[in-house]
This record gives C-alpha cells, sequence and structure tokens, in this order.
C-alpha cells in the first residue's frame, strides 16, 4: 500500500472515530435523569485525605444516603482557588448541578454568583453572603475547648504542643479555645504553638511535633489534618488529641479524643430545601447543640475526672456557645482584651488575631 | 526481520501536522483500554473531554483561561530552551512579575475603565519582575558557571515563599487590610477598575471574552520568532547554542548573549504573572492553595518541548494543553477518579512522544541477511 | 547535649533527607548514563503506593512485610522507568518531556493517586513500620547516640548503598564504563560497550532507588498513604544531582543539608527563637543556601566543567 493510501485511510479512521465519539458518547449536558436533583461539592484537598475533606465528604455520602435515587451528587477535588475553580464551577454549572458547596475559603464570592443566578452557592468558613449564595461554619471552638480540657487534664508536666497551620483568626481562636481548656483542667499550663503553614503536610507536622516535645511538650495537639503529630506521639508514648476526625486507628495508646465536624445534617438540610424551593441565604454558625460539631470517642487515658469536667462544659456550651470566651480573658502581654461578664461575638471570634496568655508563640506565624 | 531507525533527511511537511494528531489518536486509544479496564466508558469521556474543552457553551472561555498562561511560560521556556539555556524558572519569574505587575497596577489604577496607560505600565513592570528573578540564574550561569538547571528551580521555590509571604504573613503593600473580609482570611488587595484587563467578547458560542493576555501572548510569540530568526541576535544566540566553541571563534560575546536570553525569558514569564492578576484574578494571588498550585511554569517546559520550542506552535500547544486540563477537571467526579485523568494525559503525551520519532526518523523493515554489515545498508530513498 | 539545635537538626536531617537521598543517587546514576529523569517524583509516588499497598496486604511478620515492602516500591520505580526508557533510548524520544509527562502519568493526579484510592489506601496507618533498629540505650549516647543510632534500618541501608554507588564508579569496570557511555557514548561504543543496555540498566536502577526513596515516606517517616506523600522530594532529589557534582558521597552531605534545613523551621519554633519573619527566611534558606553553595563551587572551577556527564540528555544514535 503506498503512503498516501495509507495516510488517507488513517484520515478516514480518524474522522470515523470523531463521529463515533460526538454521536455514540453520551454528554452529561443531556440530563436523561431529569427527575434527579443535583448537588455537588468542591475540596480543596483529595476527598480522602482523613481530615478536613474527608469530613464534607463524608457529609456528601450522608446526603446522598439519605435522600437515594431522588439526589445525585459528585465531588472535585484538588481544586486551585483560582482558575481551575472557575473551570470547575463553570462545567458543573453546564451539566446541570444546582447547589454547589464550596469547602475552602475564597472558592466563592459575590462576583462568581451573581455569574450564576440560577445556580445556589454555600462557602464553608466564607464571609459573603449574596442572593444565591450563603455562608456556613460552626462554633469548632466550643469542642476543641472541650479537647483541650482532655489535653489538660493529660498533661504530667507544664506545656503542652500545639501543631497548627496558618496563623489566621479560624486557627488563633481554635488554639485559643484549646488553651483555654487545658488552663481549666491544669491551671497554669502553657501551650505552644508551631505553625506550619499547610493545612495537610505530614512530614513537616511531624517535625514540628518532634520540635515540640523534644522543648518539653508532655502532651500533643494539633489544629491541621494528618495524623501524623499523633503516630509521633505513639512513638514516644505521648498523649494526642486529634483534629477533623477520630484518627484512634493511628495512635491506639495516645488517642484522647478530637473535636469533629459533622457536616451532614446541615447539608442534607440545604439540599433539601434546594430541592423544594425554600432554600434561603444566610450565614450559618452551627453548634454543638444542632449537632454541627461533637467530640469524637474517649481514647483509653481519658480520666474519669477529665470526663465529667468536659460533661460538665458540654452542658454549658449546648445552652451557651462560646461561653468558654467569656471574660476576664488576657492576651499573652497581659492586657485584659474581653471584660469580666462579656462574651467575644461571633465577628470578634471571626477576625481574632490575638492569643489568650499562656500561649507561646506569635500569632502573626 | 528486524527494523533500523535512520534519521532522515528532510521533514515532509504534512508529516510534522500527521504525525501529531496521529499520535493523539493513539494516545485515545490506548487511554480507551485502559478505560474500559478500570470500569468507564470511553466514548462518554471523550464526548466530556471535547464537549469541556471545546463545544460546549463557555468551554473555549474556560480554555483560554488555563491556555493564556501555558502560552506564557511555554514562550519564555522556548526562548532560551532553544538556546540550550535550561531555564527551568519560568514558575518563579511568573510569580514575581506577578507581583511587581500587581504593584503597578495598585499604585497608578484609579477608577474609570480600564488605562491603556495603566495596563501598559503594568505589563512594563511585569516583565521586569520576571526579567529581574531571570537575570539571577543569568548572572550565574554567565559569569560564575553554575548550572541555571539548578539555579533557577531553587530560586523557584524562593519566589513562591515570597509570594505566601506577601499575602500571608505580612501586612504588605499587596494586601488587603480594610474590610471585614480582610480580617477573616489574608486576601490580596483587589486591582482598581483602570488596572483590570478587560478584553473584547466575541459572539460565539454565547459570548466568549478573549483575554487580552491571550493577546500578548501571540504578539510575544511574533516578537520572539522575529527576533530569533530574523535579527542577528537570533542568529548569534543561535550559533552559541549549537556550538560555544564557534560561537566565542565567530566573536559573540557569550556573556551577555546568556544574560539576554534569560532577561528576554524571564521577562516573557512576568508577563504572564501579571496577565494573571489582570485578566483572571484581579488582584496578587499569593494563596499557597491557588496560583502556587497550577504549576503553570513545569507545564509550560511540556508545551515548550512538544512545540519544539516553534513561538507559533508553542501558542496552538498551549491552547490545545490547556484545553485538555480544563476538560480533565470536567470528567473528574464521584464516578471518575482524578488520578485517572492523570493517567489520559500521561497517556497521551507518551503516544506524542512516540510519535515524534516518526518525524525525526524512518522506520524501515529490514530482512535478516548474512552479508557482513558493510553491504547491509540499503541504496538512498 | 542531644538536645542541643545542631544534634537535633543533624539528627533530623538524616531522617528526613534518607528519601532525597534514595532519589539522588538514582537520579546520579541515571546521569551518568546520559539520561535525564526528570520523573523521579512521580516514580516516587508510585513506589510510595505500591509499597504501602503491600505492607497491608503482607501477612507476615514485620520483618518479612517491610523487606517485601521495599521490595515492591523498587520493582514499581523501576517499571515506571521503563516507560521513560523505553521512550528516551529507544524512541529517542525528549528526556525533558518524557520525564515530566511520566510525573504527569504517574504522580499526584494521576497513576498514584489512582491505585491509592482504588485499593483504598487512604486513611489507614501502615500494618507496619520501620522504627529506630538500635535499643533506646544506644540512642542516648551523646551526639552519636540520636544521629547514627535512632535511624531506622532504611538510613543503614542508603548509607551502604552510598558505599556501593561511589565503589561501582570508581573501583570497577562497570562503573568506569559508566562513565565513558555518559561522556562520549561513540567512543564507549567503539570500545565494544554496549550503550543501549548501560542506559536502559542504570535508568532502572534509578527508578528503583526512586520507588524506594518513597517507600520511605509511607513505610518510616509518615507511616500512611495520601496522594502527594512526597511533597515534591523528587524535584529536590534532581537538583541534589546537580548540587553534589554528580558525586555520591555528596549528595549525602546535600541530603542532609537539605533535611536540616527543612527542619529548621519548627524546631527555631519550639525554641522560641525568632529570626524576623520566620517562616519566609526558614523556607527560603535551603533553596537559597544551595544556590549560593553551587555559585562559589563552580566560580572556583572556573570554566571547567561541573562534572555533568558531556552527553546527558542526548539520545545516543549510532551512526552505520
Amino acid at each position: 500500500m503506498t503512503k498516501r493510501k495509507l495516510a488517507l485511510a488513517a484520515a478516514v479512521l480518524v474522522i470515523a472515530a470523531a463521529a463515533a465519539i460526538l454521536a455514540l458518547g453520551t454528554s452529561p449536558g443531556s440530563a436523561k435523569s431529569s427527575g434527579t436533583f443535583k448537588a455537588a461539592w468542591i475540596y480543596v484537598g483529595p476527598h480522602n485525605d482523613g481530615g478536613w475533606s474527608q469530613a464534607h465528604d463524608a457529609g456528601r455520602l450522608y446526603v446522598q444516603k439519605a435522600l437515594g435515587s431522588k439526589v445525585q451528587t459528585t465531588y472535585k477535588e484538588n481544586i486551585a482557588v483560582g482558575a481551575q475553580l472557575q473551570q470547575t464551577v463553570a462545567s458543573l454549572v453546564s451539566q446541570g448541578y444546582k447547589i454547589i458547596f464550596g469547602t475552602s475559603y475564597g472558592f466563592f464570592d459575590k462576583a462568581l454568583a451573581a455569574k450564576y443566578p440560577n445556580v445556589l452557592f454555600e462557602q464553608a468558613t466564607g464571609t459573603d453572603v449574596a442572593k444565591n449564595l450563603s455562608e456556613y461554619f460552626g462554633a469548632a471552638e466550643d469542642t476543641v475547648f472541650l479537647s483541650g480540657i482532655a489535653a489538660g487534664a493529660a498533661a504530667q508536666c507544664n506545656t503542652i504542643g500545639y501543631v497548627v497551620a496558618y496563623p489566621i483568626p479560624e486557627v488563633i481562636r481554635h488554639a485559643n479555645a484549646f488553651a483555654l481548656g487545658a488552663q481549666l483542667a491544669h491551671p497554669g499550663i502553657k501551650v505552644k504553638l508551631v505553625w506550619t503553614n499547610s493545612w495537610f503536610d505530614p512530614a513537616k507536622e511531624k517535625r514540628s511535633a518532634q520540635s515540640l516535645h523534644g522543648a518539653g511538650a508532655c502532651v500533643l495537639g494539633q489544629n491541621v489534618d494528618s495524623p501524623a503529630t499523633g503516630q509521633y506521639a505513639e512513638s514516644v508514648n505521648v498523649p494526642w488529641v486529634g483534629y477533623d476526625s477520630d484518627a484512634q486507628k493511628f495512635a491506639p495508646k495516645s488517642w484522647l479524643t478530637a473535636s469533629v465536624y459533622n457536616w451532614g445534617p446541615y447539608y442534607l438540610k440545604r439540599v433539601k430545601a434546594a430541592m423544594n424551593g425554600t432554600w434561603k441565604p444566610g450565614f450559618y454558625y452551627g453548634t454543638i447543640s444542632d449537632g454541627f460539631t461533637g467530640l469524637a470517642k474517649y481514647g483509653p487515658d481519658v480520666s474519669a475526672k477529665a470526663k465529667s469536667l468536659i460533661a460538665k462544659w458540654e452542658a454549658k456550651l449546648r445552652a451557651n456557645r462560646g461561653a468558654e470566651f467569656t471574660g476576664p480573658l488576657y492576651d499573652q502581654s497581659g492586657k485584659l482584651r474581653v471584660p469580666k461578664g462579656k462574651k467575644l461575638t461571633v465577628q470578634q471570634l471571626y477576625s481574632m488575631n490575638w492569643l489568650v496568655k499562656g500561649v507561646i508563640g506569635s500569632p502573626k506565624g | 526481520m528486524r527494523f533500523t531507525v535512520e534519521r532522515r533527511l528532510n521533514q515532509p511537511r504534512w508529516l510534522v501536522v500527521a504525525v501529531p494528531i496521529g499520535s493523539v489518536v493513539v494516545g485515545l486509544a490506548v487511554s480507551a483500554v485502559v478505560l474500559l479496564a478500570t470500569g468507564h466508558d470511553p466514548l462518554s469521556s471523550y464526548r466530556q473531554l471535547f464537549d469541556a474543552a471545546f463545544l460546549s457553551t463557555g468551554s473555549l472561555n474556560q480554555t483560554l483561561i488555563a491556555a493564556t498562561p501555558l502560552a506564557f511560560t511555554g514562550l519564555a521556556t522556548a526562548a532560551a530552551f532553544r538556546m540550550r539555556i535550561f531555564n527551568i524558572g519560568a514558575e518563579g519569574q511568573l510569580y514575581m512579575g506577578a507581583i511587581t505587575g500587581a504593584a503597578a497596577g495598585l499604585y497608578l489604577g484609579g477608577r474609570g475603565g480600564p488605562s491603556a496607560f495603566v495596563i501598559a505600565a503594568m505589563v512594563f513592570m511585569g516583565c521586569i519582575g520576571g526579567a529581574a528573578w531571570a537575570a539571577i540564574p543569568g548572572v550565574f550561569r554567565a559569569f560564575f558557571g553554575a548550572s541555571e538547571i539548578l539555579t533557577s528551580l531553587m530560586l523557584n521555590y524562593v519566589a513562591a515563599q515570597i509570594l505566601t509571604y506577601l499575602i500571608f504573613e505580612s501586612q504588605s503593600y499587596w494586601r488587603q487590610t480594610k474590610g471585614f473580609n480582610a480580617t477573616v482570611f489574608p486576601t490580596g488587595k483587589p486591582l482598581p477598575s483602570s488596572a483590570i484587563w478587560l478584553g473584547p467578547t466575541v459572539h460565539v458560542q454565547g459570548g466568549i471574552t478573549l483575554p487580552l493576555g491571550a493577546g500578548f501572548a501571540v504578539l510575544a510569540a511574533v516578537v520572539l520568532w522575529v527576533l530569533y530568526r530574523r535579527m542577528r541576535f537570533g542568529f548569534e544566540v543561535q550559533v552559541l547554542g549549537d556550538s560555544l566553541g564557534a560561537a566565542r571563534y565567530a566573536g559573540v560575546r557569550v556573556r551577555r548573549k546568556v544574560l539576554a536570553v534569560m532577561l528576554i525569558s524571564g521577562g516573557i514569564a512576568g508577563l504572564g504573572g501579571v496577565s494573571q492578576d489582570g485578566d483572571f484574578r484581579h488582584a496578587l494571588d499569593g494563596d499557597p492553595n491557588g496560583l502556587q498550585k497550577q504549576a503553570y511554569g513545569y507545564t509550560g517546559i511540556v508545551v515548550a518541548a512538544l512545540a519544539r520550542y516553534n513561538p507559533f506552535a508553542v501558542v496552538v500547544i498551549a491552547f490545545l494543553i490547556g484545553g485538555l486540563a480544563n476538560a480533565g477537571n470536567t470528567l473528574q467526579g464521584a464516578d471518575f477518579p482524578s488520578g485517572l485523568v492523570g493517567v489520559i494525559e500521561g497517556i497521551i503525551l507518551f503516544c506524542a512522544l512516540g510519535g515524534e520519532l516518526l518525524v525525526r526518523h524512518r522506520v524501515r523493515f529490514v530482512p535478516r541477511t548474512r552479508t557482513p554489515a558493510v553491504a547491509a545498508p540499503e541504496a538512498a530513498p | 547535649m542531644n538536645n542541643s539545635l545542631l544534634v537535633v537538626l543533624i539528627a533530623s536531617g538524616v531522617a528526613y533527607g534518607t528519601p532525597l537521598l534514595f532519589g539522588a543517587l538514582g537520579e546520579l546514576l541515571a546521569e551518568r548514563s546520559g539520561v535525564l529523569n526528570l520523573g523521579v517524583e512521580g516514580m516516587m509516588l508510585v513506589g510510595a503506593v505500591m509499597g504501602f499497598w503491600t505492607v497491608q496486604r503482607v501477612h507476615a511478620g514485620s520483618a518479612v512485610a517491610l523487606i517485601a515492602a521495599v521490595a515492591v516500591a523498587a520493582l514499581a520505580g523501576a517499571a515506571t522507568a521503563l516507560v521513560h526508557a523505553f521512550l528516551v533510548i529507544t524512541l529517542r524520544a525528549s528526556q525533558i518531556v518524557s520525564g515530566l509527562a511520566v510525573t504527569i502519568f504517574a504522580g499526584a493526579a494521576g497513576l498514584s493517586s489512582y491505585l491509592g484510592n482504588d485499593l483504598n489506601l487512604a486513611d489507614v496507618p501502615a500494618s507496619h513500620t520501620f522504627h529506630a533498629f538500635f535499643p533506646a540505650r544506644m540512642q542516648n549516647w551523646p551526639i552519636v547516640g540520636p544521629i547514627v543510632f535512632g535511624q531506622t534500618p532504611l538510613v543503614y541501608a542508603s548509607w551502604i548503598c552510598v558505599v556501593a554507588v561511589v565503589y561501582y564508579l570508581a573501583r570497577t569496570r562497570p562503573g568506569l564504563n559508566l562513565r565513558a557511555v555518559g561522556e562520549a557514548p561513540g567512543a564507549a561504543d567503539a570500545m565494544g560497550i554496549n550503550v543501549v543496555a548501560y542506559r536502559y540498566v542504570h535508568t532502572l536502577i534509578g527508578g528503583a532507588l526512586a520507588g524506594v526513596a518513597g517507600a520511605t515516606f509511607t513505610l518510616a517517616i509518615t507511616p500512611q498513604w495520601v496522594s502527594g506523600i512526597t511533597g515534591g522530594a523528587g524535584w529536590i532529589a534532581i537538583a541534589l544531582v546537580i548540587f553534589a557534582f554528580w558525586r555520591p558521597e555528596l549528595c549525602l552531605v546535600g541530603a542532609y543539608f537539605f533535611g536540616a534545613l527543612q527542619a529548621l523551621a519548627p524546631e527555631l519554633q519550639a525554641r522560641n527563637i525568632s529570626l524576623g519573619p520566620t517562616e519566609l527566611w526558614t523556607n527560603s534558606i535551603p533553596y537559597a543556601a544551595t544556590v549560593i553553595v553551587l555559585v562559589i563551587v563552580s566560580s572556583r572551577g572556573g570554566r571547567r566543567r561541573l562534572g555533568a556527564p558531556a552527553a546527558l540528555g542526548v539520545p545516543y544514535v549510532r551512526e552505520e
């Protein structure tokens, strides 16, 4: 066969293949399943990171299970803020998704929501609200506070190490809550911070845990997403408080407890509202009492005394969210920041940039 | 029966076009097998890919958004690699251009619609930023003989740290300090409206906005082509790339040329950075989960190499790879593991690479003979 | 004394620098044969995931499971390297693009992630991990305790590898042939050395070592699997080879230098030592230091070659 004929045959083949794809490949835009409501989640990390994104995915699965064939859910993982997020949203919208949950700050803003007025957007940990854009987060600081009590109670020295991510208000208020809880159970104890500047970096977190332990910490805690701190804690027989998920399997003996998020009930509520047209934008701030945040199972070494102190405060917090931030509260320099009897508002919590007395480390990173 | 591979003496035009297309088809065919093996429908997946990249409403918008930075980093890489100066630092040079360009926009911008003056200033400062960052490995290579591969790569990490620092760890000029949002999470100060790059809208597919940066990229490609093919500078640099000794003998000032090439390369990458600010983000993006996760610089290397360092081919290939990246995002989901996207992209790249062989070489099947090696080579084709 | 900053940094440097060392040794061998492998990160990730899978699946004693895991990781890395080798040696494709394509194919958004998810390896601790080999008593000895005796067997294996590679390159016939293959393949070919075979073998060994490097993460350093767990170590390993002027003993020094510098930031924070914008400085220092060291050493050599194999990156074509 001459080269020319070969080339011609190849060209025909390519055209045939293209035609096959266009004709036979079902485009997802052609919604055959027009009855099902489509909901999507966008994650900043892998859906099975054992931390933040995985908790959201658990919420998504909760919705899928509760609504069965009435809803079609999907997720996009490892989406960077910016161009990739734009593309992802554009493709989800063109595929007919009617409500999209963005699980990292900066995903959705007013401009994006205005671009797609017929789609509902929900942004976690964000601030913008619009006609079709709602915000949601919750008082994790309350349960982090409780987990701090467990840490303080388990401490047999004067320092707890706390591995933290970015010096932003969300992390700062969690660190403060943790310290307040530890000080409640163990007056005068110090909480030392090491910033990793990453939400999820197992090797860095382990290095940070090692440094804290070397500097005298006898209990380790974290506000980052991987269980690396716990694995290190287990290897040196030091108690450990986790974050985001029940990670006892990574450190069976060291495990104390952790503050965990239950995104499922909120997601179900919102998807149902979207489905029957009663969805309204707002600023949801979940609490212990509506099940948004809770404590993971206790480990073997949580004393009865600690458990009862935690139970007492949990009841208090159920009735009064954020009660742990009631004055008098002093910052690291000794200045009175919250006068006696006053409680910090949500807005103040959202912009918190100072650390309480007893925390060692800089709020600037 | 064995096969020999011989270099072609000339490369027929049709082959240069047909082989890449053929390779992509083969790549898709191989990927189809992988998809079937993992329980996915190839035809639907490919339909989704093409839809998302080129066909569906608004898809070209998204593809252009992905392709524009790749065109810049591809051109930057091609400008250097063509001369055997391996500038791996397009990523960092892009960040620095974004920083300096944003500074120009913030400082000079004001109210009102997009201003040609402000945009021009941003372009200028963006190029300066990228070029300055590239000057470091350039100087080290030209005057100290230090490998630009290593120095430019290391500086990528430093540039990323600086970028994060400006937004996340300091109250710098670039950081938004007013407003409630600003206290909740570190963000960049939004560019004033006269500093926003507004591109023309074409009424295709429901309205496609051509990013201004895309236009600049095409312009840069033309400039690069003219510089390298039509001007003495290009000729001298070509000689330099081919043979250091010959260049010196011909009186080419090696050090200056090396530095110049790095500056040009860095400048183009820097322009890509300021395009990110002006075209897309409208602020400086210092979020480690944002611009820094996109790896535009490194993907640009792939683009440049596939285009064999020809500026116009870089623009075309950047468009295609941008489409592929865009489509890959669409494809992943609960029913399609994101890992498979990378597998498919890799397979297509492998096939494209394999196909390259056919462009530069001719494969012939030779019947095994017992005659001594001297007699074996065939008559000229 | 064992808690002093220097000792802690060096001990950390050794522990965290080990994957860098494995990766760099592998890359060094490949590059010495003239093949540039930019796919180290992808190969590390494949080794990490397959090593982890093995350790979860093998139901035997710790030692057996871990050795099997390392072996499988090496095989996985080598298999990935085979793709790269075939493309650049037999098909004479661009080595740069091929390496980057391998990283895309096998990397954090590719095959390694797919395998990890498909085999349900996420969010589970490793069934067996490498622990410190020597007894605690020896680990507490001054200075050498934490630095030498507080390490996992993989660290000791890496030392053996360094010695082996040094000996191989300097004293064995194949090692000396390797040098010829990388510098002047035409001459080597004329001498009867099978250039293609050398390149294949050394590229595959490079991949195998990269696989072991990846397994170091999932079996020793952070015994879990998550997509992208190596966090860019592959790129550092590539840089390390240049930094070490293609000499294995300098790879060791460089790897530990990098590892130590990465441990600098948390250590300084824990000790309340503030160097200003700590994060910026301590994260940039490893990279800036590398550049400075390279410039100083290069300039002393003047116009002489760095030591890069002359035929690095160029496909070998035998003229008929």
